[in-house]
């Protein structure tokens, strides 16, 4: 049985109570590269659901140090069409998006996470001994080249 | 009308002004500025920074969202060396403050992680060593047992309960026995319509069940402790130099 995580309780606010503090807060947060560009001083992240755009502001300024002028999120329902092989349909997970927008006119450029390296010698030796081997592969599969790549069932 | 609308409006807006003009003075560095604490890279002896942290003075990192970013060095490689994950073992000998410190280092490693998970997926490319998110989450629940466990230690000394809400054991409607916690509610039970249909009784016709599921768990761990009772025999017969020797003088 897989243990399940648990959804937090919190202690239930009336006027006059004291002020909510997590202190190990299990809130994940990741930045996306937007699909549709967006203002240069707007960032995008995927954010747990349970989050509102206080918390938001709040995580990035006490963990992260960033300055934060306004928050707006909304919720990206998950498609429920696809179906498996035994015809169940089968849910993509819901999430929640936040646009931020960065204060004290800073900017943000999502960064390239996969630019183009050299290979190391070890990498080029295998992509050679690959290429070879496919070659020859391929150069075997041929038929007869006098035939002019007319295939060997042919013909008596 | 007009001039309430736009004094509101100077109100709102005001605040706002003060606020990302106001001076909050960024912290100002004063360690070594060469220094990057790396507590992430659990690979360094865990023993190496704690013997930095007495000598030298850890100033508070100056990056903000690089930091939902690996190190540059990183970007594009087919795999990023990383450490083990945190022993539960280890987490107990360290203090209240610096684990809080490791959850915090944790959790910006696992945004770090799960950020580049997402960007993988976009750019279709396979994730650089992904066994790194196992081993922080791994890490996260290891901080969280062992705060947990002092949590309980001390409430049980100042005031000898173990759990941190109260409950009591109660009756389902289908005669299962389970550990009721008691929930804060802004009204009392009698004046809570939800509650006053949940059911923490069962009905006579139920014994019946609660008879075939007796039955039903006795045959499961009668078949288990057999199964392992075969399994044993034919271990001891495959391999009778490794038998527990029984008493023999």
């Amino acid at each position: 049985m897989a243990a399940r995580v648990k959804k937090a309780v919190y202690p239930l606010y009336q006027l006059g109570g004291p002020q909510l503090r997590i202190f190990r807060p299990n809130f994940f947060m990741l930045a996306v590269r937007p699909g549709v560009p967006q203002p240069e001083d707007t960032v995008q992240f995927r954010v747990s659901m349970e989050m509102t755009k206080v918390d938001i502001k709040n995580y990035l300024e006490k963990i992260y140090n960033v300055p934060v002028a306004a928050v707006r999120t909304r919720i990206q329902y998950g498609a429920n069409n696809k179906r498996d092989h035994k015809n169940r349909r089968v849910k993509k997970p819901d999430y929640k998006v936040a646009y931020v927008q960065l204060g004290q006119g800073q900017t943000f450029q999502f960064p390239n996470l996969f630019p183009e390296k050299e290979q190391d010698a070890e990498t080029r030796s295998f992509d050679d001994f690959r290429n070879k081997y496919m070659e020859t592969e391929q150069q075997r599969q041929k038929g007869d080249p006098r035939r002019g790549g007319v295939p060997d069932w042919f013909g008596f | 009308m007009a001039a309430a609308a736009a004094m509101a409006a100077l109100c709102r807006r005001l605040p706002g002004a003060l606020r990302l003009s106001g001076a909050r003075p960024g912290p100002t560095a004063a360690g070594l500025p060469g220094l990057t604490l790396n507590l992430f890279h659990k690979n360094l002896a865990k023993v190496e920074p704690l013997h930095q942290l007495k000598f030298l003075h850890t100033s508070l990192s100056r990056k903000g969202l690089e930091e939902f970013f690996d190190d540059p060095r990183n970007w594009g490689e087919k795999s990023v060396k990383s450490g083990d994950a945190w022993n539960i073992k280890h987490l107990r000998g360290k203090s209240s403050e610096d684990l809080h410190k490791l959850w915090y280092v944790l959790l910006k490693e696992k945004n770090m992680l799960l950020t580049l998970e997402q960007e993988s997926k976009r750019q279709l490319r396979p994730m650089p060593s992904p066994e790194r998110l196992k081993k922080v989450e791994k890490s996260m629940k290891n901080i969280d047992l062992v705060v947990r466990e002092r949590e309980i230690a001390l409430r049980l000394l100042q005031t000898g309960h173990e759990k941190p809400a109260p409950g009591e054991w109660r009756h389902d409607f289908l005669g299962r026995t389970y550990w009721y916690t008691y929930k804060e509610w802004p009204i009392p039970w009698y004046l809570n319509k939800k509650y006053k249909k949940r059911k923490f009784y069962y009905l006579p016709h139920v014994n019946h069940f609660i008879r075939l599921r007796l039955e039903k768990s006795l045959r499961r761990r009668a078949r288990r402790q057999n199964l392992e009772k075969t399994r044993q025999k034919v271990l001891e017969r495959k391999f009778p130099h490794l038998a527990v020797k029984s008493q023999s003088q």
